[in-house]
C-alpha cells in the first residue's frame, strides 16, 4: 500500500491533519528521548573514564640515612618538614618529630616503598654539622640504615602525559567546600543539575545591567562545560549542558561531582599547558599543596574559576586582588569565614610563591618520555600506579636555585635587555645513570620549552675530552705528549678555507696536552684531532653515547655538533665512570596498585672506552678546574675536591656550557638565548658559576677513584711536558700516563728527582 | 672509600721505598730499560691534592709487590700504587646480607632494588658492583654480568683480593656468554689466583 493510498483511507482532512501533528509530536518526542540518552551514555562515560582513571602518584627518591651519610641536622629538619613531619610528641602517632640539637625523635608513617611495605616505625636519629651521626631503634639496637618517605612530586596520566595533582574526597577541606559553593552555587546541595531559580536570577540581573553579569550555571553545568571545552554560547549548547547535568546527578552523588569540579575546573593556562583543579592550582600560583594553601590563598583560587585570565594574578594583579578580597567579603558576609579571618586575608600580599615544593614540571617531563621509552602502554593505563623516580629533591633546588640566581645576575649585567638569557641544568648519579635533577629554563616553576631535554646547541670545546681520549687511543700520544699550538688553513671539502683560532686570538707554541686540554686551546687540539682522524673522533662521540652520526667536517674538532644538555649528560657518563656509559633513567620502578612492580629495575652500564685511557683524560680534566678554563670552580669548592670537567663556548659565544664531575655527581649547565643570538659569555663566566654554585650545597666528594693498574701518575711540568717534581719546578702538575712510559725528563732535574726518591 | 689523602707519614714511605727497592731488583734481573734517572714520584710536599692513595699499613702491604701488567715492560720509574683495601660500610653491609636473603628466598627483583639501593650510598665499591654481577648471573644476564665484572675490575684493581673476586665473576660471565677461550686466558692470569 503506498502513502498515498494509505492516506485515502483517513476519512475527512481534519482526522488527517490531526494524524500528522501527532505523528511528527510522537516521533519529536521519540528523538528526544534517543537525544537524552545518547547525552546520558556520553557524559556517563566522559565522568567515569575521569572518576576511575586514578593517575600514578610519582614520588622522588627516598633520602637514605645511615652514619655518614651527608644529612646535616638542618638538613635532616628541612627534609622531615618538607614531608609533612610535625613537631610534637612522637608518642602521639605517626608524622611527629621532636628535636633536641641533633638528636631526633621521629615516629616515621607507614609508607610502600619499591620493595617493601614499611609499617610505621619509631625511630631515633642523631646528626650533626657535618651529617648522620648515629640512628637507633626504639629498643636501643643499633639500625644500619632507614630511609625516609618518599616525597610525593605530582601525579601524571603517563598515557596521555597530561599532569594533575588528583585530589580524593579526604583531601578536600569543608572550608574549601563551603567556600567553592557559597561563590559558584550556593543551592548545589538541592538543585537537580540546573537551577532554574538562579537561571531567573541571572537574567533578571542581565536585564537590568543590560549586558551578560551573572551566568546562572551551576558546579554541575560547569563541570559538563569543562568536559567538553566548548565556550560558544548558543542556545542548542546550553540546552545539552543542561541535559548532561541532570543526568549527572541523577546518576552520581552530590560529593563524587563536587570533588570531580574540584579536580577538573579550569584555574589558567601555562604555555600550552591548562592548569586543571586546585591541587595543581595551588602547586601552580603557591608552589606548595592544597592542604597548606591558607583561606586568602584559596580566595584566590576560586575567584579564578569566573575567568582564569582575565583574573590571573601574574598579569593583572590588580583585578586578581580585587576579585580575591570580593571573594572573601563573600564568605564573611555568609559566615564561611568570619569578618576578622576576611580582613585579615584581605590585607595580605597577592602571591607568595614559595619555592622548594614539590613541583618539578622539567624533570616530570623527563619521566613521562622514560615511561614512553621503557614500558608498554598496556601497562601504563592501569589504575593507581606509583612511580618511582631518581628524583633528589635537594639536587633540584640546589639546580634551580643556582641557575635562577646566575641568570639573574647575568641578566642584570646585559646593556642589551630585548632578550634575557636563558639556561639549563642536569644533575646525574654517573656510576648509576640516575638523574638528580633537570632544570628546564629560568622560570622553572612553569612548564614551557624544555631546553634540558630539547634544546640542541652546539657544544663547543667539550667535544675536546672525546677529542683527547681518541688520541690516547692511537698510541701516540700520552698527557705529557708535545703539541703546537700554532696558526693553520684548511681546505674544506667545499673549497672554502678554514683558518681556526683560539678564543684569546693567542698563539702558544709549544704546549703539553694537558695545558692545550687545560686551556682550550684550539690550535693545538685541531692539528692533534687532525692527525688522529676527524673519523675517529666522530666514532668516540658515537662510542661514549650519541645516537647519531655527527658530520665529518674538521670543526668537529672544536665542537660542531649539536646536543642538548641530557645528551651531554649521557655523553659524560662514560668519563666520569671510567669508561663505562651508564644508561640515564629517570624512572626505577613503576608499582601497580597492589605494590607489585612493573618490571624490574636493572642498573645497566656498558664499557665503551678503555678504563685506563678514560682515567688518563679526567686526569688531564682536572688540571682544567685546578690552573685551567675552569679555574673558577676551584675558587668555589676548594683545591681539596678534585674535579675534572670542561668548559665549552661554541662559535660567536652562543653558547656557553660548563660540564663536569665530582666523586658523587655529574652535572652539565648551558647558558645561552633561545634566538641563538650571542650571548658574549664563555662558558666560564656564564655556565660555570651556576655549575659551582648547584655544586656547592651538595656537598660532593672528590674524583679520587684508584688508578688502573695500568697507569701511573707522575709530575710533569705543566708548560713543556718535561719529567718534574716541585721541588725542581714550581710549574709541576700531576698527569697520568701509561705505566713505564719513557717521558723526557727536565734538565737539570734529574739528579734533584733521583734525591727526593732515595731521601 | 677516603683513602686517597696524600700520605708523608714514616710507615708508608718505608713501604714505598721497600716497594721501590723490590722492583728495582725485579727490573735489573730481567729487564734492560732500567734508567737510573728515574726516581719515585711522591714528593714530600704539595701544592696542589694528589691522587695517589694514601699507603696501606704495614701488616696489610704485601710481601711482594703485584706482578705488572703482561703487556707492560716492569720500569723502575715508579713505585705500584700502594694496595687499597675495600669494605662495605655498615649500611651497605646489611644491604647485601638483605640482598643475599632475597636471592636465597628466589626473589631476585627485591634482590636487585636491594642492591640498587646500596650503589646509591656507595657507587663506586667495587664490592658492591661484584655483588651486582653474581646477581646478574642468577638472572642468566651474562651481558650486563660481564658489564658489572668488569666496572668492579676497573675500580678495585689495586685490591688483589676485590681484583680476584672481580675476574673469577668475570669468567664466569664469559662462560654463561660461552666465550670458553677468554674465560681460560683470564683464569690463567697469575692474579686470579
Amino acid at each position: 500500500m503506498t502513502t498515498r493510498s494509505w492516506l485515502k483511507a483517513i476519512p475527512t482532512p481534519s482526522t488527517r491533519l490531526l494524524l500528522v501533528i501527532t505523528g511528527i509530536i510522537g516521533l519529536s518526542i521519540l528523538g528526544f528521548i534517543g537525544w537524552v540518552i545518547y547525552l546520558d551514555r556520553v557524559i556517563t562515560n566522559e565522568f567515569q573514564g575521569r572518576l576511575w582513571s586514578v593517575p600514578a602518584r610519582v614520588y622522588a627518591a627516598p633520602l637514605e640515612l645511615y652514619v655518614g651519610a651527608p644529612t646535616t641536622a638542618d638538613d635532616l629538619d628541612m627534609e622531615l618538614r618538607r614531608l609533612h613531619y610535625q613537631p610534637g610528641d612522637p608518642a602521639t602517632g605517626p608524622g611527629f618529630f621532636r628535636r633536641r640539637n641533633g638528636d631526633f625523635e621521629l615516629h616515621a608513617r607507614r609508607v610502600q616503598f619499591i620493595d617493601e611495605l614499611r609499617p610505621a616505625t619509631r625511630i631515633t636519629l642523631h646528626a650533626n654539622a657535618e651529617g648522620i651521626t648515629g640512628l637507633s631503634a626504639a629498643d636501643g639496637s643499633d639500625v644500619p640504615v632507614f630511609r625516609l618517605d618518599p616525597l610525593m612530586v605530582g601525579s601524571v596520566f603517563p598515557i596521555h602525559g597530561e599532569d594533575r595533582i588528583i585530589l580524593t574526597p579526604a583531601e578536600v577541606s569543608p572550608q574549601l567546600r563551603a567556600a567553592l559553593k557559597t561563590i559558584e552555587d550556593r543551592r548545589f546541595d538541592d538543585h537537580h543539575g540546573v537551577d532554574p531559580r538562579s537561571i531567573v536570577r541571572a537574567v533578571w540581573a542581565n536585564l537590568r545591567a543590560g549586558r551578560i553579569a551573572q551566568g546562572g550555571s551551576t558546579l554541575t553545568q560547569q563541570l559538563v562545560k569543562n568536559y567538553f571545552l566548548n565556550d560558544a554560547q548558543t542556545f542548542g549548547r546550553k540546552l545539552k549542558e543542561a541535559v548532561m547535568a541532570m543526568r549527572l546527578e541523577a546518576r552520581f552523588s552530590k560529593e563524587e561531582i563536587l570533588v570531580a569540579y574540584i579536580n577538573e575546573v579550569s584555574l589558567g593556562q601555562d604555555g600550552q599547558r591548562a592548569i586543571h583543579g586546585f591541587g595543581l592550582g595551588a602547586e601552580f600560583y603557591f608552589g606548595k599543596p592544597l592542604s597548606e594553601l591558607d583561606i586568602g590563598e584559596q580566595a584566590l583560587l576560586i575567584g579564578l574559576v569566573r575567568g582564569p585570565s582575565f583574573y590571573d594574578p601574574v598579569r593583572h594583579p590588580d583585578r586578581a586582588k580585587a576579585r580575591r578580597n570580593l571573594v572573601l567579603q563573600e564568605l564573611a558576609s555568609t559566615n564561611v569565614i568570619s569578618e576578622e579571618e576576611a580582613k585579615r586575608a584581605s590585607a595580605k600580599p597577592l602571591l607568595v610563591r614559595s619555592r622548594g615544593g614539590g613541583y618539578f614540571p622539567a624533570f616530570m617531563d623527563l619521566v613521562r618520555r622514560h615511561l614512553k621509552r621503557d614500558y608498554a602502554e598496556a601497562d601504563l593505563s592501569a589504575a593507581g600506579l606509583s612511580i618511582y623516580t631518581t628524583l633528589d629533591p635537594k639536587a633540584q633546588s640546589s639546580a634551580e636555585q643556582a641557575l635562577s640566581r646566575g641568570l639573574a645576575r647575568l641578566n642584570a649585567a646585559r646593556r642589551d635587555k630585548s632578550a634575557l638569557l636563558e639556561g639549563a641544568v642536569v644533575v646525574a648519579e654517573p656510576q648509576s645513570g640516575d638523574v638528580l635533577a633537570v632544570v628546564g629554563g629560568r622560570d622553572f616553576g612553569r612548564e614551557e620549552f624544555n631546553r634540558a631535554l630539547d634544546a640542541r646547541r652546539s657544544i663547543g670545546s667539550l667535544v675536546k675530552p672525546a677529542v683527547y681520549l681518541s688520541a690516547l687511543e692511537t698510541g701516540r700520544y700520552t698527557a705529557a705528549s708535545v703539541l703546537l699550538d700554532a696558526p693553520l688553513e684548511l681546505k674544506l671539502g667545499d673549497g672554502t678555507l678554514w683558518a681556526p683560532q683560539n678564543y684569546t686570538r693567542e698563539e702558544f707554541g709549544s704546549v703539553s696536552m694537558v695545558h692545550a686540554l687545560a686551556e682550550s686551546m684550539n690550535l693545538a687540539t685541531v692539528r692533534m684531532g687532525l692527525d688522529v682522524g676527524v673519523e675517529h673522533v666522530a666514532d668516540t662521540l658515537v662510542k661514549l653515547g650519541l645516537d647519531r652520526r655527527p658530520a665529518l667536517n674538521p670543526s668537529l674538532l672544536l665542537g660542531a655538533v649539536e646536543m642538548t644538555p641530557l645528551e651531554v649528560v649521557q655523553m659524560y657518563t662514560a668519563l666520569a665512570n671510567g669508561g663505562f656509559k651508564a644508561r640515564l633513567h629517570a624512572v626505577r620502578a613503576v608499582l601497580d596498585d597492589q605494590g607489585k612492580p612493573l618490571k624490574s629495575f636493572k642498573v645497566e652500564v656498558e664499557a665503551v672506552a678503555s678504563p685506563e685511557l678514560v682515567y688518563q683524560v679526567d686526569r688531564m680534566m682536572v688540571q682544567v678546574t685546578q690552573r685551567g678554563t675552569g679555574r673558577g670552580v676551584t675558587a668555589k669548592l676548594g683545591s681539596k675536591i678534585l674535579v675534572p670537567a670542561k668548559t665549552g663556548t661554541s662559535q660567536d659565544t652562543r653558547d656557553s656550557w660548563f660540564a663536569g664531575f665530582t666523586g658523587s655527581h655529574l652535572a652539565v649547565v648551558w647558558v645561552g638565548f633561545d634566538d641563538n643570538r650571542s650571548t658574549g659569555l664563555t662558558g666560564a663566566l656564564g655556565a660555570l658559576p651556576i655549575w659551582a654554585d648547584t655544586l656547592g650545597s651538595l656537598r660532593p666528594s672528590s674524583w679520587e677513584p684508584a688508578p688502573p693498574p695500568e697507569v701511573e701518575e707522575r709530575w710533569i711540568e705543566f708548560s713543556t711536558g718535561l719529567v718534574t717534581g716541585p721541588s725542581c719546578s714550581n710549574d709541576a702538575v700531576i698527569v697520568a700516563v701509561p705505566r713505564g712510559a719513557n717521558l723526557p725528563t727536565k734538565p737539570g732535574c734529574a739528579a734533584a728527582l733521583m734525591r727526593a726518591g732515595i731521601e | 672509600m677516603k683513602t686517597s689523602t696524600p700520605s708523608a707519614d714514616a710507615p708508608g714511605n718505608v713501604v714505598r721505598i721497600a716497594l721501590t727497592n723490590a722492583l728495582m731488583l725485579a727490573s735489573l734481573a730481567g729487564c734492560s730499560l732500567l734508567q737510573p734517572t728515574r726516581s719515585p714520584v711522591a714528593p714530600p710536599e704539595r701544592t696542589i691534592p694528589n691522587p695517589i692513595p694514601e699507603a696501606p699499613k704495614p701488616s696489610a702491604a704485601p710481601a711482594t709487590p703485584p706482578p705488572a701488567p703482561a703487556a707492560l715492560p716492569a720500569t723502575p720509574t715508579a713505585p705500584p700504587p700502594p694496595a687499597r683495601e675495600y669494605h662495605l660500610n655498615p649500611a651497605t653491609q646489611s644491604l647485601v646480607a638483605q640482598a643475599h636473603s632475597q636471592i636465597a628466598r628466589g626473589e631476585l627483583p627485591g634482590a636487585a632494588t636491594t642492591l640498587d639501593r646500596a650503589l646509591r650510598i656507595e657507587p663506586q665499591n667495587p664490592l658492591l658492583w661484584i655483588e651486582l654481577a653474581r646477581l646478574r648471573l642468577t638472572e642468566n644476564d651474562g651481558r650486563q654480568a660481564e658489564s658489572c665484572a668488569r666496572k668492579a675490575l676497573a675500580l678495585g684493581g689495586l685490591d688483589p683480593q676485590t681484583r680476584s673476586k672481580a675476574g673469577h665473576a668475570l669468567v664466569d660471565a664469559l662462560r654463561l656468554l660461552h666465550r670458553e677461550p677468554e674465560a681460560r686466558e683470564l683464569e690463567a692470569q697469575p692474579w686470579m689466583k
